[in-house]
């Protein structure tokens, strides 16, 4: 009876192997999708802050230049008096 | 209901049917799941390949901002060290000439439309079945519309609360000159100039005490009409926000369309008869607490009542079309119904059965053509023919005001359009030619209207999709005309 089993019993342990082994391969591959999910979402939260602060920094420069522009325009007539004098 | 992004293409790995010739059947599984899993990190590192690529190309527009703004900070910086001690050419033309700082805030428009789609989601929605190709049959349409809109138009409700916006705006601008004109005529009775001055210091004066003591200046004159007024008025100042809050609280997106024609209906009013009840829009926040004060009683309930209901006709239709609009929604997505219709009409719900049978999806909504669209930042996409961004507009009367069954419609626009023609040119023919003048005359006309409609295709294909433009156009022409009236309305007042 073993004999007799022997080569069914050698395939169904071999199944056993193999499926043990699709097993192994899938579950990395979902920890890979998982991981890469994980991934996407954080470079995006991060970028969005990166965004936010990249969209503050350049309304504050344009409010500067601008400010900077009226001061030099407009009041040239001191630093000239100071350079004369 | 979420949509997948990204789907790993083999889902299961071992279900698949075995070919029944096979003696290892289970060596047969083994290796069918090994293939299907070689599949799998195939299309795993496509999307890897998509993903990392989506936040390369962001992270790149980044480094170029980044650039940019430091280039900006090196040379203010260059500018405010260097060039102090040196003397700059400035002529005072150039520093009234330059306009003043507008800090110019970008609004993100034009968010979920078809381009913007991501391109796994693309191809997820090319696998599905296109709309059948109706655009065929256009070039035998006497009207130069697309047959594939009547069927599927993904651009309707951007195009409808397109046309909505601009003649509102139009309409306000008729408005606004017909009140400048009747103000002028008014203004034209009395000397206001001298009398201002006065009056402002009698109204700092009253302020002096504390503003909750600011008894309003209707009622030194006259007693009862005044308190009549007052108590009108300060339904009337209520009734703003009131609506206000209560146009918030249905919860469409572009909310401040709505609250303003409701505080419009409350300005355009004759002078004459509301010249005190607006000249307290001027400055209604302080104007309440004064009406709260014990002198007056409280405004009476049925007024505020009738005053919602009477100024919010076009709101109280919007609980009343749910349904279609999400038939709309359903319908204007080809893919998915139409395999539902063909293959079992229980499937897909009796709302679509509702909406397919009546010709095209077009036809429900435009029935409640009179509504407040709903808010085109979130259009629902359907329809494999992408439109051209300004999609061609109809010649003629504006999509709303088309008329609801387009089956009838097509014939009778098409019998419409040469009438007008035949007519122009039957008498153009029949007056001989001793009267070549009018002959001249109407054939300038004709050519004139021509020439307006081109105007007119021309102005609607400038204006484009810009969402915020149009959006931004409406609100300042409300504002001003707003604050006109208002202003002219308390000049009103207080000259008195």
């Amino acid at each position: 009876m073993s004999g007799q089993d022997d080569p069914v019993q050698r395939e169904i342990h071999q199944d056993w192997a193999n499926r043990e082994y699709i097993e192994v391969i899938t579950s990395s591959i979902k920890k890979i999708a998982d991981f890469l999910n994980s991934f996407d979402m954080s470079c995006r939260s991060r970028l969005a802050t990166l965004n936010e602060k990249l969209t503050a920094l350049e309304r504050r420069i344009e409010y500067i230049e601008a400010r900077h522009y009226v001061y030099v325009f407009l009041y040239p007539k001191v630093t000239k008096g100071e350079t004369l004098t | 209901m979420p949509l997948v992004t990204r789907n790993i293409e083999p889902r299961h790995v071992c279900r698949q049917a075995l070919p029944n010739t096979i003696r290892s059947e289970l060596e047969c599984v083994t290796n069918i799941s090994l293939a299907n899993i070689i599949r799998q990190l195939g299309s795993l590192s496509k999307y890897a390949e998509d993903l990392f690529g989506e936040l390369f190309v962001q992270a790149g527009a980044f480094a170029i901002r980044v650039n940019t703004l430091g280039e900006r900070v090196d040379r203010l910086q260059v500018k405010v060290t260097q060039l102090d001690p040196k003397e700059e050419e400035v002529s005072l033309q150039a520093i009234t000439q330059k306009k003043a700082f507008h800090s110019n805030l970008i609004q993100d428009q034009q968010l979920f439309c078809r381009p913007s789609l991501p391109q796994p989601v693309q191809e997820t929605y090319l696998t599905c079945n296109p709309p059948p190709p109706l655009n065929n049959l256009s070039q035998y349409r006497d009207d130069d519309k697309d047959a594939l809109k009547f069927y599927t138009d993904p651009s309707y409700f951007f195009d409808l609360w397109k046309e909505k916006m601009l003649q509102d705006t139009k309409d306000i601008m008729k408005e606004k000159r017909k009140h400048r004109k009747e103000k002028k005529d008014n203004q034209n009775l009395r000397t206001l100039n001298p009398r201002k001055i006065k009056t402002r210091k009698d109204e700092w004066e009253r302020r002096k005490m504390g503003e909750e003591f600011v008894v309003p200046k209707n009622d030194m004159g006259e007693s009862l009409e005044g308190l009549n007024g007052s108590i009108g008025s300060g339904e009337g100042c209520y009734s703003p926000d009131g609506l206000d809050q209560s146009t918030g609280s249905y919860g469409l997106d572009p909310g401040s369309p709505l609250p303003h024609p409701t505080q419009d209906d409350f300005l355009p009013p004759p002078p004459p008869d509301m010249g005190y009840h607006d000249g307290q829009y001027g400055a209604p926040t302080q104007k309440r607490t004064s009406l709260l004060s014990p002198t007056h009683p409280p405004p009476a309930p049925p007024m505020p009542c009738s005053t919602p209901t009477g100024t919010r006709p076009n709101l109280s239709p919007p609980p009343a079309p749910p349904p279609p609009p999400p038939s709309t929604g359903f319908g204007v997505p080809p893919p998915p119904p139409p395999s539902g219709f063909d293959s079992s009409p229980p499937a897909p719900p009796p709302i679509t059965n509702s909406a397919y049978p009546s010709p095209p999806a077009p036809p429900p909504p435009l029935s409640q053509a009179s509504l407040s669209p709903p808010p085109p930042p979130s259009l629902p996409q359907g329809g494999g023919a992408p439109p051209p961004p300004p999609p061609p507009p109809p010649p003629g009367p504006p999509p709303p005001c088309g008329p609801p069954p387009p089956g009838p419609p097509p014939p009778s626009f098409s019998i419409g359009a040469p009438p007008p023609l035949k007519s122009t040119q039957a008498p153009s023919e029949a007056p001989p030619d001793a009267h070549s003048d009018l002959l001249s005359a109407i054939r300038q006309g004709f050519n004139l209207r021509k020439v307006e409609e081109q105007k007119e295709q021309e102005k609607k294909d400038n204006y484009g999709n810009d969402v915020a433009a149009i959006l931004s156009r409406r609100i300042a022409v409300e504002c001003s005309d707003s604050e006109d009236d208002s202003s002219e309305l308390d000049d009103d007042d207080w000259s008195e």
